[in-house]
């Protein structure tokens, strides 16, 4: 709650905004970045049952015991033991807060079966106004409701507009910050004429049922001179009164972590870059029924227990004993995290809630237990609870607070058969930081289970499909196989691993004869050569010599010629 | 206006519980000033043993405006007889008045 000032603090400081004050409700200041207008009128509208007392009740609560802003309560409706009553439920002792000054409830009416005889002012109302605010120095007030003012003096609407606007003048005149409920809203505002006064802030609460499933949602309708999440939002009265859901600011701002943290699974740290998967990111496990989605996230959690952190299980499928009696099959004792507190349980059926409900019940064990992780087991099970379709941007809402509340949050997801592997029902998939695709590898009369990482910012992380085994040690992950007939899984994996030993020591062999057949040639060739060799050698050795016989008859030649050309020049010089 | 005063309407009856009525008015408002005179005028004439009347100025007793619920002015509560009954106005509609106050209309009118 203390959060609220500070929201209220950052807000004035980024921007020269109208100051707020905070309601105390959860949710609703983080969406209106602080509150309603500080000494304006917020006018918060709806149907009967819609909760307007309460929001105004809630505020006037806030102020006084977080705020030092005492509060008027002026209700017109029930008696003041019916609103005791009603609060009462919430654990909130009017009494005691009226005795220490803090609050004044003023819900006393007789007006209703009053007969009227003439003309007649609302000078009461505003002496009842103004006495109240002195004696407690109030700086909230509650109006509740313009209707049953309207209904307490139905034949003279005319007369109640005009003294209804002359309190609202005094009420901005005196700077006082004022929660207003109506009925129905801006087009009977219009028709009162008041428009011009409450105009400021206009909530609308409503009530209505969806699929069979009773939803209540609020919506800003208009606030002057403030941004606002302008979408519809679940919100619920649960034991602390009015939650708007989920606990988000509007920002994208949450802190990052860069520190790791391990899977639980054997291998599957290594497949995300060797350490895991970031600290307070969102993982997504994703697959058809029976691939391991339960027992990977259980993983998780028992890892997480492991380093002494709490986690919290959200479980929507299956029961805690059911849980814990298949994950002890498989060596994953959860039962003593149990006992030794860090980890704890929340099974319910889907379908016993609306979609809020569940979400407000999730937030309200996160803030009880204070977890470092959470499991949703299974995610997709929640968008059954509820055919609104806006469950994508809740659930979406959900991830963000978890994300800024810096919980690493561990969801799965069923995808139907048939439908495309790679897509989530709820479209919540562009969220998630890890996500994990558990499919079934078929063929050979088997089916097996694999995995593979599909996504995982901010990391390298594997491109493999690994086998997933689940048995009596534990889960683990271990390559496929993936070969010259496609990915061989299971007994086909070990068929083919056995095979490819085999083949391997064939080639062996093989090669080894090989190797000796070439040796025989080897030697074969070599001698060839020898032979080859000493043929040559002889062949020289005879050119050999008949190159030397023949050189030494030329000789002999040259030299008769010689001799016979000496001869023949002394008879030429006696010539004729 | 005036009429004959009837001692006899409430005598004969079992509940002769004296008449105790409380108004609220502000202040000096004319409407105020108008009611007040209005009671009383209405009250003489038709409770000849008496009433008891509190007129509460609401800027004087605000506190006494919200214990008792009041909203508009001028209100006027009959205490008793029970069951308490609760009129808003001056007192135009002296009918209607009479009749909450379960007084006998005015043959006058």
């Amino acid at each position: 709650m203390t959060s609220n000032n500070k929201l209220h603090d950052s807000g004035d400081r980024t921007r020269v905004e109208l100051p707020k004050s905070a309601t105390g409700i959860t949710g609703f200041d983080e969406i209106t970045l602080g509150g309603v207008p500080t000494g304006r009128p917020t006018l918060v509208s709806g149907p009967p049952g819609a909760g307007k007392s309460l929001f105004g009740l809630q505020f006037l609560i806030h102020g006084a015991t977080r705020c030092d802003e005492p509060g008027l309560y002026l209700g017109f409706e029930g008696s003041r033991a019916d609103l005791a009553a009603d609060v009462g439920a919430l654990g909130i002792d009017l009494d005691a807060l009226e005795q220490g000054g803090g609050l004044l409830i003023d819900a006393q009416t007789m007006e209703r079966e009053a007969v009227q005889t003439g003309e007649f002012d609302l000078e009461a109302l505003m002496v009842r106004a103004a006495y109240g605010v002195k004696k407690i120095g109030a700086k909230r007030v509650v109006l509740d409701s313009l209707e049953s003012l309207f209904a307490a003096f139905s034949s003279t609407p005319e007369v109640v507009r005009s003294e209804v606007l002359r309190l609202f003048r005094w009420l901005k005149d005196q700077g006082l910050t004022a929660v207003i409920t109506g009925e129905r809203g801006e087009d009977a505002l219009i028709r009162h004429g008041m428009e011009e006064f409450l105009s400021d802030c206009v909530v609308l609460l409503d009530h209505r049922v969806v699929d069979e499933v009773a939803t209540r949602r609020l919506r800003i309708v208009k606030y002057r001179g403030s941004t606002h999440g302008r979408n519809e939002y679940p919100f619920l009265i649960g034991p602390d009164g009015l939650e708007v859901l989920p606990i988000t600011s509007l920002g994208l701002n949450q802190q990052v972590r860069n520190d790791r943290i391990s899977t639980g699974v054997d291998g599957l740290d290594e497949m995300l870059g060797g350490e895991g998967v970031f600290r307070a990111s969102s993982i997504l496990i994703s697959g058809t029924s029976g691939t391991g989605k339960t027992t990977i996230a259980s993983s998780f959690a028992d890892a997480a227990c492991r380093r002494g952190e709490t986690v919290l299980f959200f479980g929507f499928e299956e029961s805690q004993p059911e849980i814990l009696r298949n994950m002890a099959s498989v060596s994953l004792d959860l039962n003593h995290w149990i006992e030794q507190g860090l980890l704890h349980f929340h099974c319910e059926r889907p379908t016993t809630l609306g979609l809020e409900d569940h979400l407000a019940t999730m937030q309200r064990l996160i803030r009880k237990f204070t977890p470092t992780m959470v499991v949703i087991d299974p995610v997709s099970s929640l968008s059954r609870s509820s055919g609104a379709p806006d469950v994508s941007s809740m659930l979406m809402r959900q991830i963000y607070y978890l994300k800024s509340a810096g919980i690493t949050a561990v969801m799965t997801a069923l995808n139907q058969g048939g439908t495309e592997l790679e897509h989530t029902e709820m479209s919540i998939s562009s969220l998630v930081d890890t996500w994990l695709l558990a499919i079934t590898l078929g063929g050979n009369g088997e089916r097996n289970r694999g995995m593979y990482v599909l996504k995982s910012r901010g990391m390298a992380h594997s491109n493999q499909i690994r086998e997933f085994l689940i048995d009596d040690n534990g889960v683990s992950l271990i390559p496929v196989y993936i070969g010259p007939n496609g990915v061989l899984t299971g007994s086909a994996r070990a068929a083919q691993e056995a095979a490819e030993r085999a083949v391997e020591l064939g080639l062996a062999q093989e090669s080894g004869e090989l190797a000796a057949a070439l040796e025989l040639r080897r030697e074969a060739v070599e001698q060839h050569v020898i032979a080859l060799r000493a043929d040559f050698d002889a062949e020289e050795n005879l050119t050999g010599r008949l190159i030397e016989t023949s050189k030494a008859r030329e000789d002999a030649l040259m030299l008769g010629r010689q001799q016979q050309g000496r001869q023949r020049t002394v008879k030429p010089e006696t010539g004729p | 206006m005036s009429s004959p005063a009837e001692p006899h309407t409430r005598e004969g009856e079992p509940t002769a519980v004296r008449l105790q009525l409380t108004l609220f008015v502000s202040g000096a408002a004319p409407s105020s000033i108008r009611a007040v005179r209005r009671l009383r005028e209405v009250c003489d004439r038709h409770c000849p043993d008496g009433y008891d009347l509190d007129v509460v100025d609401i800027y004087q007793q605000p506190e006494k405006v919200a214990s008792r619920g009041v909203l508009a002015v001028p209100t006027l509560i009959r205490e008793r007889p029970l069951p308490v009954r609760v009129m808003i106005g001056d007192f135009t509609d002296e009918q209607r008045m009479l009749a909450t106050l379960a007084l006998p209309a005015s043959k006058v009118d």
